[in-house]
């Protein structure tokens, strides 16, 4: 599966199959979409038509649940099988109505619930790492976690590195979940080099930065992940 | 094929650049990959970056030095002609995790490079590829060697143009052709100089809408390896904030 964060007042438009490739390989099989707020609740299972090329998120998710906090979307995927064996990898273009900044492109996060033998994945990876400019920059910096697991909850540790100190963090997610974990910026005068995130489960995991003064985007972007 | 027509293809990391008056452009390099192989985890690691301007130069040369493998160094480029290419990284088993930023002092994006590799055509393939390339483009072709497709946007407030990038040491003939979900557009046909890179409008494909957004499908064709970042531009276009964006 794949999932990203859905924040009310985005452009935000999903490409169902990121490449379109020849016309054998050019629609989903299907395309299953759910929509989880922050405590993990079900919101909706729209149904989306799964021969479009770009996926308008902000519509969907407004005409099923006129949520005005984040949500988490889960996409569910599928080529026919016999024309393509796995699952594709979405990509989406996210900008903030009325806003001077520039839009944002990303890969949207793979996380558990594929089909792991059939991806090439045959560890779980679960060490993921980001890499911040020193600044000082009029920014704010998170983690938007979101867990996938059906029925346990998720542990994992948010290690924040200033100079040679280290902060960490525990976060518990139950099943369906999803939470903001900010990151100051500075501890003890030193700024924000690094984040890692260590969890026994894949996660879903985003590194955000926002403008300090509007609130918008700047950053939306998967770690790196390192098998441990 | 390739290897039998002498084609050689050194790995290569590499990065985009783009530099606009109050934009820097400000790569971000380490090692943390490093701290995951005990073997080769201890520094220095001795960087080296080589910044390509958009005729395919080598503008500029940046060696740098990481302490260890939990060292950042940030490298700034300097403005080159053109206002965009792509810089190489060279290091000991550096393969992951370098940035590219653009910053107008107060907030920066971001994206991450790639760990490919660059094509180098011995001499009589470059001469063969010049030919026929050469040939094809009277008639608005390319030889089509390599192939992409990419989604782009295109609304009043926000668009993505794309910043393309010739990896390889031949003159690089790209058609570009743009496709609405209910119709052809225009294409074209660049010619790239080699490591050489072009700034493509998305807007030199159609009319913006009047309102929201839409979405093109471009198909891109090329006689040599090439690959491509998204630069994404809010309301004031190329002279306002950018973001450069990795595609797949």
């Amino acid at each position: 599966m794949s999932a990203t964060f859905y924040e009310a007042g985005y452009e935000h438009h999903v490409e169902i199959i990121h490449q379109r490739d020849g016309e054998s390989r050019r629609r989903l099989h299907s395309l299953e979409v759910t929509l989880y707020d922050e405590g993990g609740a079900l919101l909706g299972a729209p149904r989306v038509d799964p021969v479009q090329d770009v996926l308008d998120l902000g519509a969907l998710v407004r005409d099923t649940t006129g949520a005005t906090e984040r949500i988490m979307v889960v996409l569910d995927a599928r080529y026919a099988e016999s024309i393509f064996p796995y699952r594709p990898h979405h990509y989406a273009y996210l900008h903030r109505a009325g806003s001077p900044a520039a839009p944002l492109y990303y890969a949207i996060n793979a996380v558990l619930g594929g089909v792991p033998d059939r991806v090439g994945a045959t560890n779980i990876n679960n060490f993921e790492t980001y890499v911040f400019r020193r600044g000082p920059f009029a920014q704010r910096y998170s983690l938007l976690l979101g867990c996938l697991s059906r029925f346990v909850p998720v542990q994992a540790q948010v290690f924040t590195y200033y100079g040679s100190r280290r902060v960490i963090r525990e976060i518990t997610l139950e099943p369906k979940c999803h939470t903001e974990v900010s990151l100051a910026a500075e501890h003890e005068g030193e700024p924000l080099a690094r984040v890692e995130v260590k969890a026994l489960f894949r996660l879903l995991s985003y590194v955000v930065g926002r403008r300090a003064d509007t609130d918008d985007l700047v950053l939306f972007d998967h770690l790196f992940t390192y098998a441990k | 094929m390739r290897q039998l027509g002498g084609v050689a293809r050194p790995a290569t990391y590499y990065l985009p650049w783009i530099t606009r008056p109050g934009l820097d452009c400000t790569l971000v390099l380490s090692n943390v990959e490093a701290r995951f192989k005990p073997e080769w985890s201890r520094g220095p690691f001795p960087v080296a970056v080589v910044q390509y301007d958009a005729d395919g130069r080598a503008a500029q040369r940046y060696q740098v030095t990481l302490q260890d493998s939990t060292d950042t160094v940030e490298v700034p480029l300097a403005h080159a002609p053109g206002g965009c290419g792509f810089a190489t990284v060279s290091g000991e088993r550096l393969h992951s995790d370098l940035y590219v930023t653009l910053s107008n002092g107060h907030d920066y994006t971001a994206t991450h490079g790639r760990h490919e590799f660059v094509e180098a055509y011995p001499l009589a393939a470059r001469a063969l590829l010049a030919v026929g390339g050469a040939a094809a483009s009277i008639i608005g072709r390319t030889l089509p060697v390599f192939r992409r497709n990419q989604y782009v946007y295109l609304g009043r407030e926000s668009r993505s143009h794309v910043l393309l990038m010739n990896l390889s040491n031949v003159t690089n003939r790209i058609r570009v052709a743009a496709h609405a979900a209910d119709r052809r557009l225009r294409s074209t046909v660049l010619r790239l100089p080699p490591m050489g890179s072009r700034l493509l409008d998305v807007a030199s494909f159609g009319q913006e809408p009047a309102a929201g957004m839409v979405a093109w499908r471009l198909e891109l064709e090329g006689n040599a390896w090439f690959n491509l970042y998204l630069v994404g531009a809010g309301s004031r276009d190329l002279a306002g904030p950018l973001s450069l964006m990795h595609v797949k």
